[in-house]
Formats: structure tokens, sequence, C-alpha cells
């Protein structure tokens, strides 16, 4: 192992590891379990239509879940480190700042990754006893693209953590993310309406914008469509990394030149 | 040999001078004591020579090189001022951290981590989470981490602060057995009675100048709290008003006024 996997690895452990300590993440995450369970299970009056509403609104809580703990953990991966100036230490010992916060990104997913997976466990396990279909190849394409996605917010929350106090961080990441989530599919149609300057702003947030959108399968799943080819999968996991390594690519070049 | 040479370093932040041209080098082996009150520009200086930011002007070199490569870094252990490290953390998870920023195989980290445990006496509390640590065993801890690589070169910004006396004894013994095996160690200190105790020299920071650096000898052995009479006459206005003030607590009685000539003096 090279002595820059043994830095990332280290990093990467801590952030997992703040994260299951910290007792006000656990609590996000068992309450978060705890809803989703009754919501997959339920059948209101044994109707097909009203379960899948069920369904949808199980997944969507997944979403909301996955998107508090992703930008959560992020944002909060270095400002506690700023403020108690545990980052001397850190920053003293033979590891260069862009390793240091590579390894706390990878930290961070990690970290929402395993709570996502057991989100996604939760939902599939009930949506199998109830539908006797365990897993379908549509649904693991959801859980692998809502891998994208955090890796997609959890970046952006980094970045945002080096550039923004932690409370105007979550603010404006969560509702970009959330706008985008919703609208994004809607802003090439919207600017072609709108005079200028208005129509250079929408696109140009069409284009910098991230396209969670890409990431969202959570109709397909409810309704049972057919799964995506992989081929488009992999496309959009490419997506997501390019996107990803463009903010920790802005993470880096603020974090290099922060005065501490 | 000189471990770290500092040549006409300056650093400011904004219209504040933290730093004014100081130079000075530090010898391989040797205790430099790095004195100076709050705001002196002592912790600016130890985050030059740690690399988090370069001088604006003049140069410096650690161990002969640029302490902002990380190359460099990896023969500086370092202890920070204000013992805060993760409080979620247990010594040996922390140590495992520094160990694995370090570069160390876990079988390194397992068995150098053991011994600074034991040699800093958290042994009973090695697998306490850091929350429920008091102060002086933070800074056990702080010790540990910053001896975990076997460092050529000890940085330690106020190491003292929050030591009980049984403590203060076990860090002064740890440092003079540092020096025998060939370490430089390099702190800043208000504790001007450890310095006098353990340091080959010390260097006397005021507004971000050096003002005076020499060896302890130089001034001790001509009865008692000598540093402390270099110190305050080196404070210019403030010491001699801080030794007024003392002078007046101790009913007039010598013992802590300035003296004149005391060491070398570099405006």
């Amino acid at each position: 192992m090279s002595e820059r996997t043994r830095q990332t690895k280290a990093l990467a452990w801590l952030a997992v590891l703040e994260l299951y300590r910290r007792k006000d993440m656990v609590v996000v995450f068992v309450l978060s379990a705890v809803i989703l369970l009754p919501l997959a299970v339920f059948t209101p009056f044994g109707l097909a239509g009203a379960s899948r509403y069920m369904n949808e609104t199980a997944l969507l809580l997944v979403w909301l879940f996955s998107l508090v703990i992703g930008l959560g953990v992020s944002s909060r991966l270095f400002p506690p480190e700023f403020e108690s100036r545990t980052i001397y230490p850190m920053l003293a010992k033979p590891v260069a700042r862009g390793t240091l916060l590579v390894g706390k990104y990878l930290g961070a997913l990690a970290a929402s990754v395993s709570a996502l997976t057991v989100f996604y466990l939760a939902y599939g396990l009930m949506a199998g006893l109830r539908q006797g279909v365990w897993f379908p190849v549509v649904f693991l394409q959801a859980f692998v693209l809502h891998i994208g996605f955090l890796a997609v917010i959890t970046a952006l929350g980094l970045a945002g953590s080096l550039l923004l106090t932690p409370s105007a961080n979550l603010t404006m990441s969560g509702l970009s993310i959330v706008g985008m989530l919703f609208f994004g599919q809607r802003l090439p149609a919207l600017a072609a309406t709108q005079s200028l300057p208005g129509r250079t702003v929408l696109t140009l947030i069409h284009w910098l914008g991230p396209h969670v959108e890409f990431f969202d399968l959570r109709q397909r799943v409810v309704h049972e469509w057919p799964a995506i080819g992989w081929g488009v999968c992999l496309v959009v996991l490419v997506y997501a990394a390019g996107y990803a390594a463009a903010c920790l690519a802005v993470a880096v070049a603020v974090f290099r030149n922060k005065r501490f | 040999m000189d471990v770290v040479t500092l040549d006409g370093a300056t650093k400011a932040f904004g219209s504040v001078h933290a730093v004014n041209g100081l130079s000075l080098t530090i010898r391989q082996g040797e205790i430099l004591g790095f004195l100076g009150t709050n705001g002196a520009g002592k912790t600016t200086t130890i985050k030059m020579l740690l690399g988090f930011f370069r001088p604006d002007t003049g140069s410096l070199s650690v161990l002969g090189g640029d302490p902002c490569e990380p190359g460099t870094r990896r023969k500086i252990g370092y202890m920070p001022e204000t013992a805060y490290y993760y409080p979620y953390l247990t010594v040996r998870e922390l140590l495992a951290l520094y160990g694995g920023l370090c570069g160390m195989t876990k079988q390194e980290i397992r068995e150098a981590s053991e011994r600074l445990i034991a040699r800093v006496g958290l042994t009973d509390a090695g697998d306490r989470l850091l929350r429920h640590y008091s102060k002086g065993m933070l800074q056990r801890a702080g010790i540990a981490q910053a001896l975990l690589h076997d460092p050529d070169l000890l940085i330690l910004d106020e190491p003292f602060t929050g030591l009980d006396p049984l403590a203060r004894i076990q860090f002064r013994d740890l440092i003079l057995e540092l020096k025998q095996r060939g370490k430089t160690v390099f702190f800043s200190s208000h504790e001007l009675s450890e310095a006098e105790l353990i340091c080959d020299r010390v260097a006397i920071l005021k507004r971000g100048s050096l003002v005076w650096c020499g060896a302890v000898g130089e001034v001790v052995g001509d009865g008692e709290r000598n540093l402390e009479r270099v110190f305050l006459r080196m404070l210019g206005d403030r010491g001699e008003e801080a030794a007024r003030q003392s002078l007046a607590l101790h009913g007039g009685k010598a013992g802590t006024s300035p003296r004149a000539n005391d060491g070398e003096v570099r405006p």
C-alpha cells in the first residue's frame, strides 16, 4: 500500500467514525429507517395505486434523507476543524493538502453511502416482501445512480464548506440541489421564453448546475418500468465523477491558498 | 549543523506585522526556548516553520528543505498550543490517524503508540474517548502524537500549559531525553522557569522582532530568576512597568527588577 493510500485511508476512516460516533447523525439515521419501514410495508385499503403512492413517498424520503446526510456530513468536514484547531496537527503531518481534502471527501462519501445502503436495503426488503419481486435490476440501477448523486452533492458540500459558513453552505447547496432536482429539466424551455440577460443566466445555470435529475430513477422503480441501459448508467456515473472532480478541484485550489 | 534557518523573515496580516525581519538559527541537538509576550509573533513563526504559510519576505529552511513540502514535514513533530483533538476518538485511534497521515504501517503505528502511551502515562486511559480527558491528559496525548513518527525536530507551542507539577517534571525529563538522543527541540513558552531549566539557548521576541538570543548560561549564575529579569528588560516599557509592580508587591525587594546588559541585545 502506497503512502498516499495509507493517508487517504486514515482520513476517510476518520470521517466515517465521526458520523457514527456523533449522536446527532445517528439519530437522523435511525429515525429515517424507522420512518421508511412502515411506509414500505403499509398498503392503504389494499389498492395498488395507493401502494405506489406510498412507495413514491418512501423513495422521496430516501432522497431527502440522503441529501441531508450527504450535505450534513460534507459541510461539517472542515469548519469544526478550523474552529477547534484540530486542523493544525493535521497540516503539520507530511500530507499534501490535496490528499487531505480528497481523503476527507472519500470518507464523507463512504459514510453517506453506508447510510444510503441501509435505506435501500430496508426499502428493498419491504417492497420484496409485499410484491414478491426481490431487488429488480431497475432498483439496483436506482441505487447505483443514487451513489453518483451522493458523489456530486458531497463534493459540492465540501467545496462550499471552504467558501461559506456552514449554515450558508447548507442553505445554498440544499436549495440549488432541490431546485435542480425539480426544475433542472425545465430550464432550457424557460430560458427560451426569456430575453437577455435572463436567458444567459438561466442557460449558465443549466450548464453549470448539478443535473441531479439524471440520477433520479424513482418513477421507474415505483411504476416497475423496465431498466435503463447500463451504458446510460455509465455515462451518468462519468458525469457524476466529472462534476465531483470539478468541485474538488475548486476546493483544492481554495484549500491550498487558505491561511491558517 | 543548523536545523532551522530564518533569514530576515517577515509576515504581515494586513497592516499588522506579526513577524518583522526575524533572523534565527537553531542548531542540531539543542533545546531552544522561544519567549515573548502574547502577540509577539511566536505562533506565527511556528506556523511558518511548519509550512502553514510562507514568509512575505526573507527566507527560511527547516532540516535543509522547504516546510511547505510534505517531505520536509516528515521529520518534524509538532504539538499545538491548544490541545484540541477529536473528542470522539480514543488516544489509540488518534495515534492511528496521525500515524496513517505520516505514512506509517499498522505494525509501526501499533508499536510506537503503545510505547508512547506508556511513556506519557496514559496507559489506563488508552481506550477512553478524548472528550473525557482533562486538559493535562490532552497535553500528554498531544506530546505522544508529536513524537509518533520519531521526528528529528520537535516544535512545541506552549507545551507546559495545563500540566500539573508531576507531569511538568516528566515532560521536562522527556525533552532532555530527546536531546540526549540527538533530537532538536524548539518550544515557545511563557514559563520562564522551565525555559531556564532545560534550554541551551533562548530567543526573546518583541512585536515580531528578535530582541535577544543567547545561551541560558550567559544569564544564569547571578542569583535567582535571571531569565525573568532579562525578559522584563527586553520588553522595554511594558517590562519596566511589570518590574515596578513586582517590586511594589514584594515590598521593594530585589529579585525581579530588570538589570542592565543581560546578554546580547540585537535591536
